[in-house]
């Protein structure tokens, strides 16, 4: 008897095990753990077998951005019987390695920053853009910097929807005196207004984050990557602009994230080289905020500082393409309509990649947008290539060998470059 | 009949050889055989064998640090180690003094670190001591007319921070099994030794270290196993992405993670993974062999 339970029970045990392993039809998947998203695909299901075409775009950003978004495009596509959601799903990139090929599980679009483009584009779940609509009447109205940042080997991928770059922020009750013109000003200004011992400084940066240096690189006429792929770490003008950075670390604290947001915060540095992702904090440390394009800085050589901008745009997954091509071209044209880019700028103060929208009085007195839109006309598009993903590292290892740790720029240079181009040459 | 003697036990254990197998075998293998492939961002959907072409590529990344990185692995864990028995001892030793009052009080505060995610001690420790601005050294640094100090932006300072703060996690663990081990030592033979004439020194070498050997050998294999391939502590403190402080240091972990898994080549970054699991079960052959030679 013993023997025969103990049968039974093994015979249980595998079919539990074995019983993952089974495709359950749609109608009887009852998860507990994703009962919510099974009721949400149900009453989809239901509706779109009643006409209406659910579109689903994941995404990694703001809830609120997106909620405005979603808001503006289900009301202007409602009479099509179009019905777009956007899902946050965490490390996104990861996500759609995973699902990007998944016509049921996986988004039919999603929305990301381009720099990653390349690497999407490279494993070949994206949809060009000229397969689903005309892009030559699509673009007519889109900021050409934020086109750039969404082609990819000469073929569009994205529909840019709005960008961000660097700006020059200052606590206007600190600050003394007018916000100077060129960056050795800028210097002098820091000399003289800063107290390391004190923890008092006069303007804050990530001196050792690449993205933050960039706005040097870029000016000297360096380059972290160039747009073949290759890497520029010791080209004469990004050690140019590294060495002339790294009298200004010297004056920025440990250049941390959280320590330089945090001084600032805090009231004890003057001014910081940041994004609009700051300006929640700001504002709730009550700060009187004036703010100054980086491309109204000149650099010793005469040129402005030229930051990365990064751009915001969404995506089509290759299978949506087919699928759902009329939907989703609808989709694309909604999201870079006016009324959106309008709505971004005056909910979320979102720069928007629609010239169109700068036109309206609400856009006009944003400073924060217009600071933005401002700066597109130095700031260059991060890399969309797919050896930038392996970039970051070994740049910003130079950057805090040169300012953390003191070594020599150039034998820096050196030793980071082939780091850079080993970490390339691993990606194939 | 025999034969289905011979056949019932492997028949009650199969369940669990399937899940051991779905769990732990069929990864290992999977990563094995994409380790022989071109899987990477420009053969994502259409990989093939390659044979052995990654194992070679990891192995020629010997030549530019693959090696030191080993290096450094093994003096970490043996500082590390050494550091943890010695100072785990006599705080063991201090908890079960005679007289000591809220022995248990003591013992509570002491599991803290241990029971606190280590995610999150890391990150503290960071902020909160380490931090040249607002970090509690700096803070008696200045107070004491010094200038502040950067301590994670060379190599030396970081490596004792991170040995600092791995000690401070997992010295709990180490004083929680040799506090039991004291324990279980019989009182009469130090009443003997005294009786003897023997001193602290005498009875701790003679007595005490011979009598806990057995019982924290192995959790001291398994603390090395733990500190072998550490990875959140130094990473965190050091190498987050968007942070970096400065300083270099390269275990076989962190190595592994920076040179192989953010490039997307999962071929390469499987045959990196390969080694390393070759390399911990080697350790672990030579471990388990002292042990067995040590108990016999």
């Amino acid at each position: 008897m013993k023997r025969e339970i103990c049968k039974i029970l093994c015979g249980c045990m595998i079919a539990g095990l074995m019983a993952g392993c089974g495709e359950e039809p749609k109608e009887k998947q009852t998860d507990s753990s994703v009962k919510k998203e099974a009721s949400e695909v149900k009453t989809a299901d239901k509706k779109e077998s009643a006409g209406e075409t659910n579109i689903k775009i994941w995404h990694d950003g703001d809830e609120s951005i997106m909620d405005t978004m979603e808001k503006d495009v289900n009301e202007m596509l409602e009479e099509e019987g179009i019905r777009v959601s956007f899902e946050k799903k965490a490390a996104l990139t990861d996500q759609l390695k995973l699902y990007g090929t998944d016509e049921v599980n996986g988004p039919d679009m999603y929305f990301y920053a381009h720099d990653s483009l390349g690497m999407l584009a490279e494993m070949g779940i994206l949809a060009p853009l000229s397969d689903i609509l005309d892009t030559a009447s699509l673009n007519g109205d889109l900021n050409e910097m934020t086109l750039e940042a969404v082609t990819y080997k000469d073929t569009q991928y994205m529909v840019p929807v709005y960008f961000e770059t660097l700006l020059f922020l200052y606590n206007k009750g600190l600050w003394e005196g007018d916000v100077p013109d060129s960056t050795d000003e800028l210097y002098a200004y820091m000399e003289t207004h800063t107290d390391t011992e004190a923890g008092t400084y006069g303007v804050l940066n990530q001196h050792s984050t690449a993205y933050n240096v960039a706005p040097f690189i870029n000016g000297f006429g360096g380059c972290i990557i160039d747009k073949e792929g290759n890497p520029g770490l010791n080209l004469p003008e990004t050690i140019e602009a590294v060495a002339y950075n790294q009298k200004f670390a010297a004056l920025q604290a440990d250049g941390d994230y959280n320590t330089v947001t945090t001084l600032f915060n805090e009231g004890k540095a003057s001014a910081i080289i940041g994004g609009p992702w700051l300006l929640s904090g700001i504002k709730d440390a009550g700060i009187d905020l004036g703010m100054k394009s980086l491309s109204e800085f000149t650099l010793p050589n005469g040129k402005a500082l030229a930051p990365y901008s990064g751009v915001q745009g969404v995506g089509v997954l290759k299978h949506s393409a087919g699928a759902k091509k009329d939907a989703v071209e609808k989709v694309l044209s909604a999201l870079a309509s006016e009324k959106v880019g309008v709505d971004l700028v005056v909910n979320n103060n979102c720069a928007s990649a629609n010239e169109k929208v700068y036109h309206n009085s609400d856009v006009a007195a944003n400073e924060m947008v217009l600071t933005m839109k401002k700066t597109a006309d130095t700031a260059e598009p991060m890399p969309n290539i797919p050896q930038m993903s392996v970039m970051w590292g070994p740049a910003e290892g130079f950057l805090a060998a040169v300012n953390k740790s003191n070594e020599d720029v150039s034998q820096a240079a050196e030793d980071f470059q082939k780091e850079a181009v080993t970490a390339i040459s691993d990606i194939q | 009949m025999k034969n289905r003697k011979k056949a019932t036990p492997w028949l009650y254990s199969l369940p669990a050889f399937l899940l051991i197998g779905i769990v732990i075998v069929f990864p290992i293998l999977y990563t094995a055989y994409i380790s022989l492939t071109n899987m990477n961002l420009y053969h994502w959907n259409d990989f093939h064998l390659i044979g052995l072409e990654n194992y070679k590529r990891a192995l020629l990344k010997a030549d530019s640090g693959f090696l030191s990185a080993i290096g450094t692995t093994l003096l970490w864990t043996a500082v590390n180690m050494g550091v943890q028995l010695f100072l785990a001892y006599f705080i063991a030793l201090g908890l079960n003094a005679e007289g000591l009052k809220l022995k248990r009080v003591y013992k509570t505060l002491l599991m803290f670190p241990w029971a606190m995610p280590a995610y999150v001690s890391i990150l503290l420790w960071k902020v909160c001591m380490f931090n040249s601005e607002f970090g509690l050294l700096n803070k008696v640094v200045t107070a004491l007319g010094g200038t502040k100090l950067n301590y994670l932006s060379e190599n030396v300072p970081a490596f004792l921070a991170c040995t600092v703060l791995n000690l401070w996690m997992a010295l709990p663990f180490m004083i929680m099994m040799i506090d039991g081990a004291l324990q279980s030592i019989d009182a009469s033979l130090y009443e003997s030794a005294m009786m003897e004439g023997a001193g602290f020194w005498q009875k701790s070498i003679f007595i005490t270290l011979p009598c806990i050997r057995p019982i924290i050998a192995p959790s001291a294999i398994m603390t090395a196993f733990t500190t072998f391939k550490q990875f959140d502590i130094i990473y965190l403190l050091t190498k987050q992405k968007g942070s970096l402080t400065g300083a270099s240091i390269q275990t076989i972990i962190t190595y592994a993670h920076e040179n192989a898994f953010v490039s997307n080549n999962y071929g390469l970054s499987s045959a990196v993974s390969i080694l390393i699991f070759g390399i911990i079960i080697l350790f672990s052959v030579f471990t388990n062999r002292g042990l067995k030679e040590e108990n016999s």
